[in-house]
């Protein structure tokens, strides 16, 4: 009951609440105003009462007054028959009417009324007495004693006299129990006012003191409470869910609940949320992860740190970073490691750091700057990496390349010199028999045959030094190959064309079928080499009048070339030691010129450019050989792969499109530079001229805005045409092409050229100097 | 002054620390012709000998024990002045195509390498004279300022 009753009040709204709290000792004084009126009234309306009788009573004692009085001078009149004795009589008849009047009007009384009415029957009843007397005495004169009327009425007067005394007395009996039953009531109610008024200042006190009790515990401790509720909110605790009022405090209270409650919500997941965090990079074993305040000092550790450097979190947390600093100036090594950090926002270093026993690990280490919302410096993350195994790794690596580098050198000095003494002494053999050779030509004599077997041993000797250096050189990686693009039928054409004269020596058909086909990726003048030694092996192991047939087709990403004769084959049994040195298996190779090293040559030479070689029967199945060797093409489309693609070049549009002049003999090189430009300048026109007064020519006519210069042309050598073309176009820009380092290194620029490339030409190189060229013009 | 020098009549220089090519060389050259020859087996005293000799081709080889070949090629190139003409022959046991351009970059004319066939090697020489005498001749017909 008195649970529900205090929900209903706190369920009362503010403004209602104020209103009672207010209302209460308003209306308690009211009351007590009111309650004061109407004693005073009751007090003062007992006053009038007894006030009241004592008029009565008054009023009462002048009828009787009055009336004896008058009875008196009736009978002085009677005896003297003066008339002044009549003087009391006339005011009786006068005033007792109005004396009886004004106590009627005043007596509420009924016994006093019926007294009135008897005392008022007498009164008439003697003024009537006496009237009659008088008449009689008027008429009789002065015997009154003798009249009998007199006597009869002096008697009857004084009988009703006596009963109007009697009657008075008793009206005034009653007068008085009524004045001291009156008096008695105003007594009474006075002390009930004075009760009455004490209960009143009772009431008003308590009242008072329940509306400051409504107001407090409405109120006030309410707002306390959600004060205090606030200061916790404020603190970040929770708050219990409590019963609250529905009223505005009550409604606070259960809004400042809920905000505490998503508040805590809110913390729950931020705390969970920074728990997981915490959990995986404390669990990162790898990478030492902490925190450094703006000072540099440790505020977090992971186990990655702890692992990596020794510390623990607990000895750790506090220090200052530069204790991983090995070495005297490790503080200002450390704070300038912060201060890049800070600069440029993050920092990467490689050194070595040390760890809690002092050893040294080198470490690999990111510190990026902390920054909050408004760009403070909140502090530093630190990510330190343990890379001393790839460290000593590489140091390991470096160590063994420069070992092997220096074999390497060793071993290519070796073959230089080896290649300089063999053929010193070779030079002056040769050179000599063949003075000799001169001189007894045509004689006919053994000198001649001797001579002649001095040349073919020495030739020999030499083709057996070159072939061996080669392999050597090969094997050492010191052949110095240029990989380009290169044209394998016109190669083919080449070598066929130097073969000739053996195969017609030897009674032999050359055959080639050759398709159109991509470039392919070789060093040209060792691809000749091979093809050189295949084909000659073709017309060496051939029967007379036989044929060779060479043919190229693409097998997926790859060229195929086969050499295919009519001699009598390779044994299956023995084909497998074909490629080895001075492995001589034809039938008459005894006879054969060659020094036993072309094949092995010529495998290095293939897997050197990235290819295969091998023996194969004739597919026919007739006797015969089959050599074949695989190179991988260079198609065009596999370009781009490596290129990045530029944009295009300003201020030249269709029908002004960008001209470049190419200068150059190479024709793969020439190709390549037209795939290139066809992919990244596609509005781009190119103009080509293999030789160097054909190039000026063109330039004259097509006016380019930028030129490719070959330094080695057939015609006139690239220094001549680099002056020619300067004197003709001042500015225009000319890149030179050249596959001379040395020549690459003098100063062309103050010639006139813009850039120097070296071949092979490597296309990143050749894109970025021509578009720097085309944007100087430009500009 | 006309001076009609025939190629006979040139002056060559061999500088070579193997005297049995110097023979080879001289061997060669004598049987073409020529008269005037100069073989020097001591490359340190070529610049002098280039300033005593005047020759008209100079015949060097590239690797000798006491001397950089490439360094020596370097040096004769400068003894012969500006707008003058004075062709260099490498004779070079390096067959190899960096050796080539080397040489040829740092103003050789030629290069030959050993074992060189005599046939073509003194087709080479005769070129060479002949370029030598055709440039001595358009000089001298040049008006001199």
């Amino acid at each position: 009951m008195v649970q529900s009753v205090s929900n209903w009040w706190a369920n009362r709204p503010l403004a209602t609440k104020g209103l009672v709290v207010v209302a209460v000792p308003l209306l308690i004084f009211l009351g007590s105003v009111a309650a004061l009126y109407s004693i005073s009234r009751m007090e003062s309306r007992a006053e009038q009462d007894v006030r009241l009788t004592i008029a009565i009573q008054n009023d009462v004692n002048e009828v009787h007054a009055l009336l004896a009085e008058a009875s008196s001078g009736v009978r002085g009149y009677l005896l003297t028959g003066e008339p002044r004795f009549l003087e009391p009589y006339d005011r009786a008849e006068q005033l007792v009417p109005q004396v009886t009047q004004r106590l009627r009007g005043s007596i509420r009384d009924a016994e006093a009324s019926v007294h009135l009415a008897r005392i008022e029957a007498l009164a008439s009843q003697k003024r009537e007495g006496l009237s009659q007397l008088v008449a009689a005495r008027r008429r009789t004169g002065a015997d009154v004693v003798s009249d009998p009327t007199i006597t009869a009425g002096l008697a009857a007067n004084k009988q009703v006299l006596d009963a109007l005394r009697g009657e008075i007395e008793g009206m005034q009996e009653r007068e008085r129990e009524l004045l001291a039953a009156r008096q008695n009531r105003l007594d009474y109610v006075r002390f009930n006012g004075l009760v009455m008024t004490g209960l009143l200042t009772l009431a008003g006190l308590v009242g008072s003191l329940f509306a400051v009790f409504l107001f407090s515990s409405g109120i006030v401790r309410r707002v306390q409470r959600l004060e205090r509720d606030a200061v916790l909110l404020a603190q970040g605790e929770a708050l219990d869910e409590r019963e609250a009022g529905r009223d505005e405090i009550g409604l606070l209270a259960v809004r400042m609940t809920e905000a505490s409650a998503l508040l805590r919500a809110r913390e729950q997941a931020l705390r969970e949320g920074e728990e997981r965090f915490r959990l995986v990079i404390e669990g990162v074993r790898d990478y030492g992860i902490f925190a450094l305040d703006p000072q540099g000092k440790v505020v977090s550790w992971n186990t990655g740190a702890e692992r990596i450097k020794g510390w623990t979190s607990d000895e750790i947390l506090g220090r200052h970073f530069s204790t991983f600093y090995p070495g005297d100036d490790a503080h200002d090594r450390s704070m300038r490691n912060l201060a890049e950090a800070v600069r440029d926002g993050r920092m990467e270093d490689e050194g070595w750091r040390i760890r809690k026993d002092g050893t040294l690990f080198w470490a690999n280490v990111v510190i990026t700057a902390l920054r909050d919302e408004a760009g403070e410096l909140r502090g530093f993350s630190k990510v330190t990496r343990d890379i001393t195994e790839r460290r000593r790794a590489q140091e390991a690596l470096e160590h063994a390349r420069q070992e092997a580098e220096q074999a390497s050198t060793a071993k290519s000095l070796f073959l230089s010199r080896m290649s300089h003494e063999l053929r010193t002494p070779l030079n002056a053999i040769l050179g000599f028999a063949q003075l000799l050779e001169l001189d007894h030509s045509g004689r006919g004599n053994t000198d001649a045959a001797s001579i002649d077997q001095i040349l073919r041993a020495g030739r020999h000797l030499l083709a057996l030094i070159d072939e061996v250096l080669d392999i050597a050189r090969i094997e050492a990686g010191k052949l110095g190959m240029e990989i380009v693009p290169v044209a394998l039928g016109e190669t083919i054409a080449e070598a066929v064309g130097l073969s000739l004269p053996e195969a017609e020596s030897h009674g032999i058909t050359i055959k080639h079928s050759i398709g159109r086909v991509a470039p392919v990726a070789a060093d040209r003048r060792r691809l000749l080499q091979v093809l050189l030694n295949l084909l000659s092996n073709a017309i060496k192991y051939n029967r007379p009048g036989g044929d060779v047939v060479i043919s190229a087709q693409v097998a997926g990403e790859q060229v195929r070339v086969e050499v295919v004769d009519t001699g009598i084959g390779v044994d299956p049994g023995q084909a497998g030691d074909l490629f080895q040195p001075f492995t001589r298996l034809a039938a008459g190779a005894a006879r054969t010129e060659g020094t036993g090293l072309g094949l092995s040559l010529s495998r290095a030479l293939i897997e050197a450019m990235g290819g295969a070689i091998g023996y194969s029967p004739r597919a026919d199945g007739s006797d015969g050989a089959c050599f074949w060797f695989e190179l991988p093409l260079t198609a065009p489309s596999a370009l781009p792969d490596l290129l990045p693609v530029r944009l295009p070049l300003p201020n030249h549009t269709a029908d002004h499109p960008l001209t470049i002049l190419v200068v150059e003999d190479n024709l793969a090189n020439a190709q390549l530079i037209e795939a290139v430009a066809a992919r990244h300048w596609p509005e781009a026109r190119i103009v080509h001229a293999m030789q160097a007064r054909l190039g000026l020519d063109l330039a004259l006519r097509h006016s380019p805005d930028l030129v490719l210069l070959d330094l080695h042309l057939p015609d006139m050598d690239g220094d001549w045409v680099l002056r020619e073309l300067g004197a003709s176009f001042p500015d225009l820009p000319v890149i030179l092409l050249t596959a001379d380092a040395i020549a690459a290194q003098s100063d062309w620029t103050s010639r006139g050229a813009a850039a120097v490339l070296t071949k092979p030409i490597d296309v990143p190189a050749l894109l970025e100097a021509v578009e720097q060229a085309i944007m100087e013009r430009e500009s | 002054m006309t001076t009609a020098r025939k190629p006979s009549d040139a002056r060559i220089l061999a500088i070579d620390d193997e005297p049995a090519n110097l023979a080879l060389v001289e061997a060669v050259l004598t049987r073409e012709g020529y008269r005037y020859f100069e073989a020097l087996t001591e490359p340190r005293f070529a610049a002098e000998r280039h300033l005593a000799f005047k020759p008209d081709l100079v015949l060097l080889d590239l690797m000798m024990p006491s001397i950089d070949g490439y360094a020596l090629l370097d040096s004769l190139g400068r003894l012969t002045g500006e707008g003058d003409l004075v062709p260099i022959m490498v004779l070079t046991a390096d067959t190899t195509i960096e050796a080539k351009r080397r040489a040829l970059a740092l103003g050789a004319r030629d290069i030959v390498t050993k074992p060189f066939d005599v046939f073509e090697f003194a087709l080479r020489v005769a070129n060479l004279i002949e370029l030598r005498l055709m440039f001595e001749r358009l000089t001298e017909e040049t008006p001199q300022p």
